[in-house]
């Protein structure tokens, strides 16, 4: 048992320090929730392209196609750093770094990883991916996908609709779930996952606002699009896996992301209530205060030790069957608590629109509070998640 | 990092599990709680063979040389089967600050009757407000001669009637802090003027209040140097904090066991209770708490165990395990209906201990000042 960072982790963290107090513009108000990405799409790829020259990006890829092999423990501690500083960029549509790269490299052919990986790597507008899996009737249940691909010659040919697509608008590529086989004897099984090229003909990309009026995700429209048949990932028909993994990869790195964000906000409120007096006193007087903010921390740190742990089982080899689910929803819980939280301590200010030279701590608190509900629901709800540790930790009967 | 036991620690904890399940059966438990000792001597002489006595003590004074994180281990299974007497007062509360202050005729003398399971020591601290604040600290610890008189009262203390030694937390002075002139002082149990009275529980557990109606202490007694005493409380703070909430990991991976077990058992509607998704999602809250502790617990340990103490990452440990223990108790008897409120069925006993264990090295507002201080607040 050794619960120490290394030292590559430890000179990686002050480096990625340096790299914010250097790179990073002096008016720059940090990423907050409510924006999963940045609205400038410029900044944010100069951000990616910094983060590439470093040998960042990519870090835990294989030096051939573009990264450093970097342990996952090095990856979890960037993912930290990252979002406690709020360095935009790092994600390439959210999907390229996180589940596109890693599902390649299980299951992708040489030719895919050599096109595909060093694109991502590069930090280079034609390394952006989306991912298109959910549709209006297969949210939560997913294997009820309509989209299909119907295999034409050399091609596929796309039709169907997507949505709640994040970064659509600006990816390249797509990263496609549609039904291959529509008569599979269960749903689940006629699933493929297609490599899409966004400027392909066919391809219609529509906003779709969030209930705060930002551009994150959107509708996508497939009209007739055809597909290379050597843009198949993996098998054909056994999509189900493969977009199953990619789940789990996105959930791994929530709980990285969510502990750097949430350990910046904590200490931040921890300042804001050393200098700030509420009737007579400061607020970190105030043993009510205290105890919040105790909490909270004390909640990060089990989220530290969950994430950490589910590295340390994937560094063994070992396939994960919940903690990811597990850590997914100690990571929403942990967001809302700080938005709940943070708006108790800002009191009136809480109303503040993030953005105004009124809001306190460069509106991060607004941005949680406006923010949580939609990071709960993306990439799987807190109901599925722990209907996936019940039936997988706990062997309980499936429930669906 | 590295999240993995070493092989003879996973031996040891198999066999502390299957020993005391085979030993310690519930209906052991519950005769426990009605006996006039509250533990098996039998049972104790078995634990003394397997070298749990003095597991961390080196071979010297009869130990098994063993780490700290051996212990922990054990006392997370002896949580999790909920073991009865008086293991935790005399080993994490009084022969780990023996061992690490004693000098070495108190060591030559007291350790090696802890480790053959001779001695049962307690520690005697909380006064009238059962917290462990240094300036609750009252009983008076007065000079005469080279010895020293001690009058005053203490409560909750555990398993005092059955101990041979009482660790006594005296005030031999002032100082600008209420930490200073805080004295510890080794005391027969069965000295004359040593009365106690015993404070019932709901856990089935055996506190007392003692009462120390000038009793005469010869200066040799004095566990650490004169005055300094806090640090020591300080030191045992720390560790017992840890070793309760070992016991509370345990509790808890009990409860959610028994109750995940149940699930899959228990027929309504015409289908176990676990199929549906209110159960599931109780049992994954439950277990989500359980896991945190553990983690927690590791870690604050794995601290200890190096030798680098984080007073900060005790605390997060016990301020969740006092949450959490709690929490899963109370969502298991949920999950069980009326049988989990009987007296015949197995959670009622965690539930019930789960008070001692909060107010045990700390309560949760306690813990999270300490928190609250490293937050800079």
């Amino acid at each position: 048992m050794d619960f120490r960072l290394g030292e590559k982790e430890l000179a990686l963290k002050e480096e990625i320090r340096k790299f914010a107090e250097a790179e990073l513009p002096p008016d720059f108000v940090r990423n907050t929730v409510i924006d999963g990405e940045f609205q400038d799409f410029e900044f944010e790829i100069s951000m990616s392209r910094k983060l590439a020259r470093r040998g960042w990006l990519a870090m835990s890829w294989p030096q051939k196609y573009g990264g450093r092999d970097a342990s996952l423990f090095e990856q979890t501690v960037y993912e930290m750093e990252i979002a406690y500083w709020g360095i935009p960029g790092a994600w390439m549509g959210i999907s390229g770094i996180q589940w596109v790269g890693p599902c390649l490299m299980m299951v992708g052919t040489e030719e895919q990883r050599e096109k595909y990986l060093p694109l991502i790597a590069s930090g280079e507008k034609d390394g952006v991916w989306c991912t298109c899996y959910s549709e209006p009737n297969a949210g939560s249940d997913f294997a009820n996908i309509r989209t299909r691909a119907v295999k034409d010659g050399d091609d596929y040919i796309v039709n169907g609709q997507k949505v709640w697509t994040s970064a659509a608008h600006r990816a390249r590529w797509c990263w496609l779930a549609a039904r291959t086989d529509s008569n599979a004897p269960k749903k689940h099984r006629g699933i493929s996952i297609l490599i899409v090229d966004m400027k392909s003909p066919g391809v219609t990309v529509n906003p779709i606002l969030n209930y705060y009026g930002r551009h994150h995700f959107n509708e996508v429209f497939f009209d007739n699009v055809r597909v290379p048949a050597s843009n198949l990932v993996g098998e054909e028909n056994r999509g189900w896996y493969y977009l199953m993994q990619s789940l789990a990869f996105e959930r791994r790195s929530l709980a990285p992301t969510t502990y750097g964000a949430c350990k910046r906000i904590l200490e931040d409120l921890a300042r804001y209530a050393g200098q700030t007096e509420r009737e007579g006193r400061l607020l970190s007087e105030s043993p009510l205060v205290r105890a919040k903010l105790a909490d909270l921390a004390i909640d990060l740190e089990a989220l530290k030790m969950c994430a950490f742990q589910l590295a340390w089982r994937i560094s063994l080899g070992q396939i994960p069957t919940y903690e990811s689910s597990r850590n997914k929803v100690m990571s929403d819980e942990l967001t809302k608590r700080v938005a709940m939280t943070g708006a108790e301590i800002l009191g009136i200010y809480s109303q503040v629109d993030p953005d105004s030279r009124w809001a306190k701590l460069d509106g991060a608190i607004q941005g949680a509070y406006l923010g949580f509900p939609g990071q709960a629901i993306a990439a799987g709800t807190a109901e599925i998640e722990k209907s996936i540790v019940a039936q997988f930790r706990l062997g309980l009967p499936k429930s669906y | 990092m590295d999240f993995s036991f070493t092989e003879g620690q996973d031996m040891l904890r198999v066999s502390a599990r299957d020993f005391l399940a085979k030993e310690c059966p519930k209906a052991k438990v519950r005769e426990m709680a009605r006996d006039d000792r509250g533990y098996d001597p039998q049972l104790w002489d078995r634990m003394t063979e397997l070298g749990w006595m003095g597991l961390v003590f080196p071979e010297e004074y009869g130990g098994m040389a063993g780490s700290f994180m051996d212990l922990v281990i054990l006392m997370e299974e002896m949580g999790r089967n909920i073991l009865p007497g008086p293991f935790f007062s005399t080993v994490a509360l009084c022969a780990l600050p023996l061992l690490e202050y004693g000098n070495s005729d108190q060591k030559t003398k007291f350790l090696p009757q802890i480790a053959k399971g001779e001695a049962i020591w307690t520690l005697a601290l909380a006064e009238s407000s059962g917290t462990c604040q240094a300036s609750e600290v009252r009983l008076r610890a007065a000079p005469a001669g080279t010895d020293y008189v001690l009058k005053g009262h203490k409560l909750f203390v555990t398993d005092a009637h059955v101990a041979d030694y009482v660790l006594a937390v005296g005030r031999t002075g002032g100082g600008e802090s209420p930490e200073d002139g805080v004295t510890l002082f080794v005391v027969g149990a069965r000295a004359p003027n040593v009365k106690m009275v015993a404070i019932p529980t709901i856990g089935g557990d055996r506190q007392f209040r003692v009462s120390f109606g000038e009793v005469t202490v010869p200066e040799d007694n004095i566990l650490g140097k004169m005055g300094k005493g806090w640090d020591i409380v300080d030191f045992v703070l720390q560790r017992a904090a840890v070793l309760k909430c070992a016991e509370m990991s345990g509790a808890c991976q009990a409860v959610l066991d028994m109750t995940s077990s149940y699930a899959k058992e228990r027929i309504q509607f015409d289908r176990p209770i676990g199929s549906f998704q209110a159960i599931q999602h109780k049992l994954a809250d439950m277990l989500i708490d359980a896991e945190a502790v553990q983690y927690l617990l590791y870690q604050a340990a794995w601290g200890i165990n190096v030798g680098s103490p984080s007073r900060w990452q005790i605390s997060a440990a016990k301020a969740k395990a006092n949450e959490a223990y709690q929490r899963i108790c109370i969502e298991g008897i949920a999950a069980h209906g009326a049988i989990g409120y009987t007296m015949d069925h197995d959670i009622g006993l965690y539930y019930r201990r789960v008070k001692a264990a909060q107010f045990a090295a700390g309560d949760t507002d306690w813990h999270r000042e300490v928190i609250a201080d490293g937050l800079g607040l």
